[in-house]
């Protein structure tokens, strides 16, 4: 098997291959789309959790209709694809209520396509004790809300279980993450991320074996050609690998990522002790490190240094979504902040559908130009 | 333009609020002496734009009489007042100056003995009086890597605090209100001021108990913050006093929002707009401004009592959604003179109006809370649309024997972009002619006024068979 053809396979269609063989034993997916929703409360009891995606979107003229033009494509992506029919195989769907557009997107949705099972999670925009204590209550209500419609068992043993399983599952990513950070990396940016969106995208028992061989076999490859930097990627929702593979086209080389649907901060263990639900509400709260998130744009800041220089990057790539408010505002706060740290930065603005792949390699062939490498 | 000319006590009413607000003015800088004067003109250049007010008065009374005339009239005059006594705050007050986000609740600040200023106040109110003067801030913001696609009221706040033309204050008091623009904001305008920052949350879901208990706490703690940060102390009597006033002043806007349900309305626009959106955000429980709102619902009775239309041939009845237009201020003197649209209420002055319940401290922030995330701009942006937006939309068309609805379609909120397709399909199954204006709050290059005109004019001719009046 073609490893890479086939994950590139899984990410084509929200619908794949895996998807429908666990649809064809019984299993439930359930769509979701923001790194606040617990995907591990979608993991229990004959449920799966399917992050939802537009990959290959060619426009989004109904969309635009009604979320207008000026609102983050993603958003928009995702209402063209449910218009479309795409998301139908979901059985269910839940939104957090975490920024602007995902808020307008569920009302759109509500109005417009609604399916068997949707919610909205009231998430909060802190991470005190308050915060945590109002997430641990809101993830109660929407324990009892699955379990009152699909009769699945979200008690304390079962939660247990899908965060222990969840942990051992990311455990095997983060492992597999390393050989793309270390000295002599083996493996791609690219390669990677796409295993990381597949493992989102599609229902996890059945991928397991297969990330585990791919983990096992990583220290036999040869190490990768020589390319001009290392770099670390960050920003908001980044799930189509091609974007990558253009900036490693121009020779650099993504050894980290930072990203709501990254490796970090996304794949950190959730605490195994205590109550489930309220780990994982204080797990989500306050490892989700999105901009979306008042008062910690110091620690983001630090984080995003700090990771840069653990993987020895020469710089840093930020990327975000155009029309996206938190991320739009806080990246000109972030360059500043990195360079202040002596590391060399680009921000660069996108469209979710990758498209502009020129004018793309010209901006990283100067940044990586301007880094003298 | 419209067959009704104002008469001469029209004219002398113009003139005595002209001289009152020249007066009032005046009386500010001398008291403050020429030289610190000259120094804070200097430091707080849009000083000067606040001087044009006597342009703007001339503008929002043109072509209006009578009590309608007057009432405008009185209103700018308040807000003039208004504006001098932040001023002086700034002279005066410095030592208990705060910054904090529009929405939250002033009451709490006045209550702790502390000066608040707005940083959004500026960018509201200066486009009314000089159209593209926040045109420098908002490129400010850019050139520092501010989105343009950034609603322009946080964009010029951030450009305002790029350029240094904030008061210097203690602290800085924010919220995840009204959107995500205007709240990372405050990200940026706390790294600029370098001062201590504090943030409120407001749940998403707040029509409930848990989510008012929630906020209670959270604006709780903000009073703890302040008391560590400022010299500010809460005075809890001092705030009890401030809420019964604000609960008068509520009182008084209900009866005139009942009176303005009559067709033909006895008053309308600002007399109704820009009092709320001054007097209950920035001087909610003071004298002065219960002393307009006797006097807005005293115009508005006798107006109704001898049913005198505030539009002289009120034909059309407007609901507006959004802010107004802020750097064409006056649309609404141009629409009634040119077509006879009498604009009823807007979505920033709507409410459900709860009141504070005074009771106890506990019941005060409880309500403040609820006052909060029931109002304008906070209620419409969160809670799924479906039990907020819409419903609120209908019902003012309803309670209001409201014709039409225009959305100031703002092309910087993408809360209320996001809604106007849904909105468009539920006004055309509701039979209620619906206008959206493409434009930008307060950057005139975007769409400058002609061209609010313009589709304003296609909507009334094509849509509403208007006649022009003139």
């Amino acid at each position: 098997m073609d490893t890479d053809k086939w994950f590139s396979k899984l990410l084509d269609e929200p619908l794949n291959e895996l998807v429908q063989k666990s649809m064809d034993e019984g299993q439930i997916p359930i769509g979701y789309s923001c790194s606040y929703v617990p995907e591990v409360m979608l993991s229990v009891d004959g449920l799966f959790p399917v992050r939802m995606h537009a990959t290959g979107i060619a426009g989004t003229e109904i969309a635009d209709n009604y979320l207008s033009s000026v609102i983050c494509s993603y958003t928009r992506s995702l209402l063209e694809f449910a218009l479309d029919e795409r998301y139908d195989f979901l059985r269910g769907w839940v939104f957090a209520a975490s920024c602007d557009h995902l808020r307008r997107l569920y009302d759109n949705l509500e109005y417009l396509k609604r399916p068997g099972f949707s919610r909205i999670l009231d998430v909060p925009h802190k991470t005190g004790d308050a915060a945590i204590n109002w997430y641990t209550d809101e993830l109660k209500l929407f324990a009892k809300a699955l379990t009152d419609h699909f009769g699945v068992d979200l008690g304390a043993d079962a939660l247990a279980k899908a965060i222990r399983e969840h942990n051992a599952f990311n455990a095997v990513l983060r492992k597999i993450g390393e050989y793309r950070s270390g000295d002599k990396p083996v493996m791609t940016g690219t390669e990677y991320h796409r295993l990381v969106i597949a493992a989102g995208t599609s229902p996890k028992k059945p991928l397991l074996p297969i990330l585990k061989k791919i983990r096992n076999d990583l220290p036999k490859r040869d190490p990768l050609p020589p390319y001009r930097a290392r770099l670390l990627l960050a920003g908001g929702h980044l799930d189509d690998p091609g974007y990558i593979s253009i900036i490693e086209s121009q020779g650099g080389l993504i050894v980290a990522d930072r990203l709501c649907t990254g490796s970090y901060p996304g794949l950190l263990p959730i605490p195994e002790t205590g109550d489930p639900i309220a780990a994982l509400a204080k797990h989500y709260l306050t490892k989700t490190s999105c901009p979306r998130m008042m008062e910690a744009f110091r620690e983001r800041a630090e984080d995003i240094v700090k990771l840069a220089r653990e993987c020895r990057a020469d710089g840093v790539v930020i990327q975000i979504l155009k029309f996206c408010d938190t991320w739009g505002v806080e990246a000109a706060a972030f360059v500043s902040c990195i360079r202040e740290a002596g590391i060399p930065v680009l921000r660069l603005e996108r469209d979710y559908r990758l498209g502009g792949e020129g004018q793309l390699r010209t901006r990283i062939q100067a940044f990586i130009e301007s880094m003298g490498k | 333009m419209s067959t009704i000319k104002p008469g001469l006590s029209d004219y002398l009413l113009f003139n005595k609020y002209r001289a009152i607000n020249l007066m009032n003015i005046g009386r500010m800088a001398a008291k403050h002496g020429p030289l610190d004067m000259h120094r804070d003109l200097k430091r707080y250049p849009w000083i000067w734009d606040l001087l044009e007010v006597n342009a703007l008065l001339k503008r929002l009374v043109e072509g209006r009489s009578g009590n309608y005339r007057k009432a405008v009239a009185m209103v700018t005059g308040g807000v003039v007042e208004g504006v001098i006594e932040l001023l002086e705050g700034i002279f005066y007050r410095s030592d208990r100056l705060i910054l904090h986000e529009d929405l939250l609740p002033p009451e709490i600040f006045r209550a702790m003995g502390l000066q608040p200023w707005v940083p959004e106040l500026l960018g509201i109110l200066m486009p009314m009086l000089v159209p593209d003067t926040m045109q420098k801030y908002l490129d400010a913001a850019e050139s520092e890597g501010i989105p343009p696609d950034i609603c322009s009221l946080p964009r010029a706040t951030i450009g305002m605090a790029l350029k240094n033309v904030f008061p210097e204050a203690l602290a800085i008091v924010s919220s995840n209100m009204p959107c995500d623009g205007g709240m990372s904001s405050y990200t940026i305008i706390a790294r600029q001021m370098k001062k201590p920052a504090y943030w409120v949350d407001i749940p998403f879901d707040f029509k409930n108990e848990r989510a008012l208990d929630y906020f209670a706490g959270e604006l709780k703690d903000m009073i703890a913050w302040l008391e560590k940060h400022t010299p500010g102390r809460m005075d809890w009597e001092r705030l009890k006093e401030i809420c019964e006033k604000r609960n008068t002043m509520a009182e008084l806007e209900l009866d005139i929002w009942d009176m303005i349900r009559h067709r033909p309305a006895p008053m309308a626009a600002e007399a109704i707009w820009m009092s709320h959106l001054w007097f209950f955000n920035i001087n909610p429980g003071y004298d002065t401004s219960i002393k307009l709102f006797t006097d807005l619902k005293d115009l508005t009775q006798k107006n109704l009592e001898a049913n005198v239309s505030a539009v002289p041939h009120e034909k059309y009845r407007a609901l507006l959604w959004n802010p107004p237009t802020l750097h064409y201020i006056d649309l609404m003197v141009w629409a009634e003179r040119t077509y006879g649209v009498s604009l009823i209420l807007d979505s920033m002055s709507f409410n459900r109006q709860p009141f504070i319940d005074t009771a106890t401290p506990d019941s005060i922030l409880k309500s403040l809370g609820n006052i909060i995330m029931q109002g304008p701009m906070s209620r419409h942006t969160r809670g799924p649309a479906e039990a907020n937006y819409f419903p609120d939309i209908f019902h003012m068309v309803k309670h209001f024997d409201l014709d039409m609805v225009w959305v100031a379609g703002h092309i910087g909120c993408k809360n209320t972009q996001a809604m106007s397709g849904v909105l468009r399909e539920k006004c055309r199954d509701a039979g209620i002619p619906l206008l959206v204006i493409d434009y930008d709050l307060m950057d005139s290059r975007i769409t400058p006024k002609e061209g609010i005109q313009e589709q304003v004019g296609n909507f009334m001719e094509n849509i509403m068979k208007a006649k022009r009046l003139f």
